[in-house]
This record gives structure tokens, sequence and C-alpha cells, in this order.
């Protein structure tokens, strides 16, 4: 009860805080330490996110308590929520086999990139994502992964093959295309993380200014919902990257 | 400065244009994804990973527009 009242109360808190070279927690620790305020808060979530990942391996140390679920709503049963969500969904783009191989990066980045975006609502935070370098690193390392796994899945030739199309004519325009297209991949992803977490706390920013108090809630609930839809669209997109780099070519044994 | 106002008016064409397109897009992949839903109610769950999907990859390409926007408004 008393952690709702703080947070409502840091909502209603909210005046300027959010506004453009505001007040921000880690300023002065920014500033001894000569790193910019997005780096700061990346290595405060990433303390955070290994806590919670503590906790959670603590609750599941028993072989019995592995097994049995908790009962209502309980921390273990929301990163479960979570996980069983993002598993569900690799299965879905992925297949039965690779999402078991890849979920566990999946869903990393899923719940790493949502608490991310979340500790941007709470006044006084700058979402690491809303530098556009947090989200390009994110992007690059997608980038990186999917190509050395479709390496290791299909062999340097077999994942070429996918950058030439069908036809042996067409190869070389192709090529270029396709090359040019998958290089924009970890650009699009971090512009579109960056630019939705911008726009989300710029519209939060404006109406906490013009009205301190109980206006800028719903503008809470909908940041909320952007934050969620983006981690969940980078999720998304990794996962299709990543799918379409280790699909297995079968077009010669079935006749389309 | 002469020109100011031009570039800044560049800026919020570029944008401007790009949402606009982007909107509609968007609002036809909805349209047609709710009438798909509405088909058929049991195919929500198919429907809404591409609908996202599909949301997406337009979003991109009206995202790539505001960073255009943004490197002509640091042009000032």
């Amino acid at each position: 009860m008393s952690k709702i009242f703080l947070s409502v109360l840091l909502i209603l808190g909210s005046t300027q805080a959010q506004a453009e070279g505001g007040f921000n927690w880690f300023h002065g620790v920014a500033h001894s330490l000569h790193l910019p305020e997005h780096t700061i808060t990346f290595i405060f979530t990433a303390i955070l996110f290994l806590i919670a990942g503590v906790i959670y391996r603590a609750k599941t140390k028993s072989i019995e308590g592995n097994v049995v679920p908790d009962k209502g709503v309980s921390y273990r049963n929301i990163v479960e929520l979570i996980g069983d969500f993002i598993y569900s969904l690799a299965r879905e783009t992925m297949g039965k086999a690779e999402a078991k191989l890849y979920f566990p990066l999946m869903f990393f980045y899923f719940s790493y990139i949502f608490i991310n975006n979340l500790i941007g609502l709470i006044p006084g935070f700058m979402p690491p994502t809303e530098n556009f370098n947090t989200g390009l690193a994110l992007g690059v390392w997608i980038f990186l992964y999917y190509n050395a796994m479709g390496i290791k899945v299909q062999g340097l030739v077999g994942h070429l093959k996918h950058f030439a199309g069908p036809m042996l004519a067409m190869a070389p325009l192709i090529f270029i295309l396709e090359i040019i297209s998958h290089a924009m991949r970890p650009l699009t992803l971090g512009l579109r993380i960056r630019g939705n977490m911008m726009g989300d706390h710029a519209v939060l920013a404006i109406f906490s200014d013009l009205v301190p108090y109980i206006v800028p809630l719903p503008f809470y609930l909908l940041g909320i919902f952007v934050c969620f839809m983006q981690a969940f669209v980078f999720t998304l997109l990794s996962m299709i990257y990543i799918a379409m780099a280790v699909e297995v070519h079968d077009h010669e044994e079935h006749a389309h | 400065m002469e020109g100011t106002g031009l570039i800044a008016l560049s800026a919020a064409i570029t944008i401007s244009l790009a949402v606009l397109g982007g909107t509609t897009a968007q609002g036809k992949a909805a349209s047609a994804a709710l009438e798909g839903i509405a088909r058929n109610p049991e195919a929500q769950g198919k429907i809404f990973t591409p609908m996202i999907l599909a949301m997406a990859l337009i979003e991109s390409l009206v995202i790539l527009g505001f960073v255009i926007a943004f490197m002509i408004q640091g042009k000032f």
C-alpha cells in the first residue's frame, strides 16, 4: 500500500522534472564520472536486472519450488508470465526447435528493453533507450548475432545465398538491395525505439509542464503502453530476423 | 538570418508528409486486420503478430522521415 502511495506521490510531484535538461537523479554521478546520463541509467538498470535475476533464481532453487508454481500474483509468476508470453511468440515466429535455442536471448531483450523504457516514466530518470546510441548498440548486437547464427547453421555459402534471391540472373541486383536492407536493420531498430521513446517522453514532459496534477495521468498509461509495445516490436523483429537467417532451405526437395 | 523560415517550414513539411503517409498506411493495415478479426474472431491471435509487424515496418519509414526533419532542423 505504501508503495502505491509513494508512486502516486511521485507521479503527482512531477512538475518540470520530465522536461529536457531538468532534474535528473544521476546528474551528479554522470558529471563526476564524465559519462552521459543515459549510460549511467543503463548501468543502473543492468544492476536492477541482475538483482531481479538473482532473486528469481533463489526462488526456484529447490527442485520442488521449481516445479510447483506459486499461488496468486507473486514475483515469480510475473516473471514466468513474461517468459511464457515471449516463448509462445518465439514458437509462433521461429518454430519449436528454434524457439528453444533463441528464447533466452529474446527474453533478455524484451525484459531489459521494457525495464529501460519504463524507467523513463519515473520522474528524474532519462530512459536510456531515448538515446540513439543505446538502441543502435542493441540493434547492432542483433545484427551480428543473426548473421553469426546464419553462418553457423547454414555455412557461409548458404548464408550468402539468402542475399542472392531465387533467380541466378537477378542475383547481382538483388544482392546489392539485400545488403542495403540488411545494413539498415540495426539502424531502423535503434531509430524506431529512440523515436518512439522520445516522442512519448516529450508528450509527458509537455503535459506535465502545462498542468502538473492529474492531467498527465492518461499519458502515463499511454506511456506504459508505448513502452510495452516498443519492447515487443523490437523483440518480434529480432525474432523474425533470426528466424529468416536460420531457416533451412529445402526448396529442392519440396515442389511448391 | 535569411532563409531560416524556409528551413523551419521544410522540416515541418517533411515530418507532416511522412506522418500523413504513415498514418494512412497504418490505418489501412489496422482496418484490414479488424475486418479479418470481425469475420473470424478465432484468428485474432494469428492476425495480431503480422499486423504489428506490418505496422512496425511502415512506422520505420516515418521515423526515417522524422530523422531527416531533425537533421533539417539542425541546420539552423
